[in-house]
């Protein structure tokens, strides 16, 4: 029994699993562009946005649990910048050309905030939506669904691969390798990892395409769809709001009202 | 009605090979004709396959001369539009088949209905249809990826057949069935025809090549015989002539006594809550060599995946000679229990056969001349010697399976577990490994293997474990397990008595 996982999918029901892809998509969207209009200062509107919206759909301690890879990008982008801020700068220490700054600190922070919005939101959005679901809105709204379908598969590239990594560390250990231990053992046991990743990536893009053309895929421009995504005037009247409140975000901003 | 599937003096080579992968294959099927296609590993069964259902050179590129008409059309030179509906292939392996990115087997099925244009309203009953026909409709829900292999390949069978399309194209669709489910195959292909369509299976077992009507056998590319079902078993059998005699196995390299297994009251849970393994007791003798039988679905490899620490009990425990493995890692009961996977690509990793067969004795820190020495005496039982230079990933998938085989024989492991070890093999090949297996046991090492195969596990094993829905149901020796009174429990798990002498003698 193999058990590749399928996607970031958290199968459950709250209000923002039940939402329309694209509305879902939509708000992904507004909140990415949000996090990079609004001043510095107005930043923790959205952030704490998000961990309501994490919240109220139960899905609090996963997003969390999502943030210690990103934790670390975060952690670079504030160096990076707190010490090779460039330009002349008031530094509070210095070596030659490098040296930290508070301008830099400050910089630091607020573009590893603005990432950090956009990463959330788009984790909150991997969370609640079947990938399914999601392609089967966008052919609904018009997408190609060749087009669609290379999303999805993009979607669920990054599980295939630790699907993949998985059972080859599996079959490595079986054979002897040792893949736990000091960090050297760890970094040792990646190298043989990246060869088998690459080709077998290769393998399953051949099986695929295989596996595709013998499904029919793409024969006829009039494809049907088995599965239904139900649109409600609310859901509608919901993107409405999400377009128009971002419109009125991007005025504010550009007239200076928010500044 | 004329021909719906008509093949002339057809001819393919693959890009950067001399040979041709067929060479004047020529061939008619009619509605209702239900054609067999055999022959040794390498013989181009598949590439007839391929060619049969317009993938060659469409999707994979070769030259091609000769013509291959489906349905009126040519498919040598048709777009993927035009043959849509018109010709279905089903390859042996799942992974061939199925879109992999759809939620439950009812989804996955729909794709291809989708792709054709199905109505919506008219779906549910194709798909129900067509789960009824492969014996799936339990599956209905479920997510393909978390199935069995065996359970994965009826659906990839039910995602062609759902199709309706007029020709039927099948490549080895048994390879991973458990008998009983061969057999509802053969049955279904038989079905099909009789509704008119025309069906050309490539295979090895009995069951399916027993139903055609008439078979064509190939060797090197080139068809040798058309000739009854009975015959062409018979010069399945034979092509590929005899096996060399097995090297003995030598003196230990590395000297490891024989193990004693025993697995204690194991439950194993996959997520979702689903049971694959119920509270199995096992003890293994060392030096016994114990066959895993069992439909598909029914936990074999779960268990088998418990030996050497794969997978961890949800409850229970494996211990080998009295000590519980729980708190010792996979590699580190990699110099006592070997797993050779069935699929040989999770298993396979290094860029030539001998460094691939190489990898795991060099893991035990072995010193090179006893490497060396492991090394060649594996490749040697293999009969893979004069192949060590070859990428793996180049080799056919029976040879990859016995290079991954290769690899794990090589650590000499005092217990070697294979998972479906015949699996795509052709008769010679089988052979090829139940020698290995009566070789090991010589030795007095344990072996345990799982397979579908009845008449290598009762040829080739002194005790057989019977599972069925996660539980062990019967534990014996082959006469008693195999014995007349056992034949309707051993139904009850999708298993059959072995063929064994009764068919040989009837061909």
């Amino acid at each position: 029994m193999s058990s590749r996982p399928i996607g970031y999918f958290k199968p459950g029901n709250s209000w923002l699993h039940r939402r329309h892809p694209v509305t879902k998509l939509l708000g992904l969207v507004a909140i990415a562009i949000t996090a990079f209009v609004l001043p510095a200062w107005a930043l923790p509107a959205p952030a704490l946005g998000l961990v309501v919206i994490a919240l109220s759909s139960r899905l609090g301690l996963q997003t969390l649990g999502s943030l210690r890879l990103p934790a670390l990008l975060f952690g670079s982008i504030l160096l990076v910048n707190a010490f090779f801020f460039p330009g002349p700068v008031e530094r509070i220490f210095s070596f030659g050309p490098v040296g930290l700054s508070w301008t830099g600190i400050v910089f630091g922070v607020v573009s590893a905030a603005r990432i950090a919005i956009v990463f959330v939101a788009s984790i909150l959005f991997l969370f609640t939506t079947l990938p399914d679901d999601l392609l089967e809105a966008l052919v609904d709204k018009g997408a190609s669904h060749r087009l669609a379908f290379v999303v999805l598969s993009a979607i669920q590239l990054v599980p295939r691969l630790q699907g993949r990594a998985t059972a080859i560390l599996d079959a490595q250990q079986a054979r002897g390798l040792a893949v736990a231990g000091s960090l050297a053992t760890r970094v040792r046991a990646l190298v043989p990892l990246i060869g088998p990743i690459v080709l077998g990536s290769l393998i399953d893009v051949r099986e695929r395409t295989l596996a595709l053309e013998a499904r029919g895929f793409g024969a006829r421009r009039d494809r049907t769809a088995y599965r239904v995504v139900i649109d409600p005037p609310h859901e509608r009247w919901l993107r409405l709001a999400i377009v128009i409140s971002l419109l009125l975000l991007i005025a504010g901003v550009a007239a200076g009202v928010v500044r | 009605m004329s021909a719906q599937l008509e093949i002339r003096d057809l001819a393919v080579r693959y890009p950067g090979r001399t040979e041709r992968a067929l060479d004047g294959v020529g061939l008619d099927l009619g509605p209702t004709d239900l054609v067999g296609v055999t022959g040794p590993t390498g013989s181009g069964k598949s590439t007839l396959a391929l060619a049969a259902a317009g993938l060659v050179p469409r999707v994979i590129r070769a030259s091609v001369s000769g013509s291959v008409t489906v349905d009126g059309q040519d498919a040598v030179h048709a777009t993927a539009a035009q043959l849509a509906g018109r010709v279905g292939i089903v390859f042996s392996a799942p992974a061939l088949q199925l879109s992999a990115s759809k939620p439950t087997v009812r989804e996955e099925l729909a794709f291809g209905l989708e792709n054709l244009a199905v109505q919506r309203a008219d779906m549910d009953e194709r798909i129900n249809a067509a789960m009824g026909r492969l014996g799936i409709t339990h599956l209905a829900e479920r997510d393909p990826l978390t199935l069995s292999g065996g359970e994965q390949q009826r659906v990839a069978i039910a995602s062609i057949v759902v199709m309706g399309t007029d020709v039927l194209v099948l490549d080895e669709p048994a390879a991973q069935l458990d008998p009983a489910g061969t057999e509802s195959v053969a049955a279904m292909l038989a079905e099909m025809a009789g509704d008119g369509r025309a069906v050309l299976v490539a295979e090895h077992a009995p069951q399916i090549l027993l139903k055609t009507g008439r078979c064509l056998v190939l060797d090197g590319g080139r068809v040798i015989g058309e000739t009854s079902p009975r015959e062409a078993l018979a010069a399945d059998r034979a092509v590929g002539g005899e096996l060399e005699a097995m090297p003995a196995v030598g003196p230990s390299v590395r000297s490891v006594p024989p193990v004693a297994i025993a697995v204690s009251e194991l439950t194993h849970r996959y997520p979702g809550g689903i049971e694959a393994v119920r509270r199995v007791s096992l003890s293994v003798a060392p030096g016994e060599s114990v066959a895993i039988v069992g439909q598909n679905g029914s936990g074999k490899t779960t268990l088998a995946k418990h030996l050497n620490g794969l997978l961890r009990p949800d409850s229970g425990y494996v211990s080998l000679d009295g000590k519980d493995i729980a708190d010792r890692a996979i590699n580190q009961l990699a110099g006592l229990v070997g797993f050779v996977f069935q699929n040989p690509d999770d298993q396979l990793f290094n860029n030539s056969v001998e460094k691939e067969v190489g990898f795991g004795p060099r893991n035990l820190r072995l010193d090179p001349a006893s490497v060396g020495q492991l090394v060649d005496s594996a490749l040697a039982m293999t009969g893979l010697t004069g192949r060590r230079a070859e990428n793996p990933y180049d080799l056919d998938v029976s040879t990859r399976k016995l290079v991954a085989l290769a690899g794990v024989l090589a650590m000499e492991p005092p217990v070697l577990v294979m998972d479906e070890p015949t699996m795509s093999q052709d008769p010679l090949g089988t052979r090829r490994i139940g020698a290995i297996v009566d070789a090991w046991r010589g030795a007095g090492r344990t072996v345990i293997a799982i397979s579908h195969d009845m008449d290598f596990a009762a040829r080739h094993f002194e005790r057989i474990v019977v599972m069925r829905g996660g539980e062990i149901i019967l534990d014996a020796d082959p006469g008693s397990v195999f014995a007349a009174s056992n034949t309707p429990l051993l139904a009850t798990t999708g298993l059959r008595p072995p063929l064994g002498e009764g068919v040989e003698g009837e061909i």
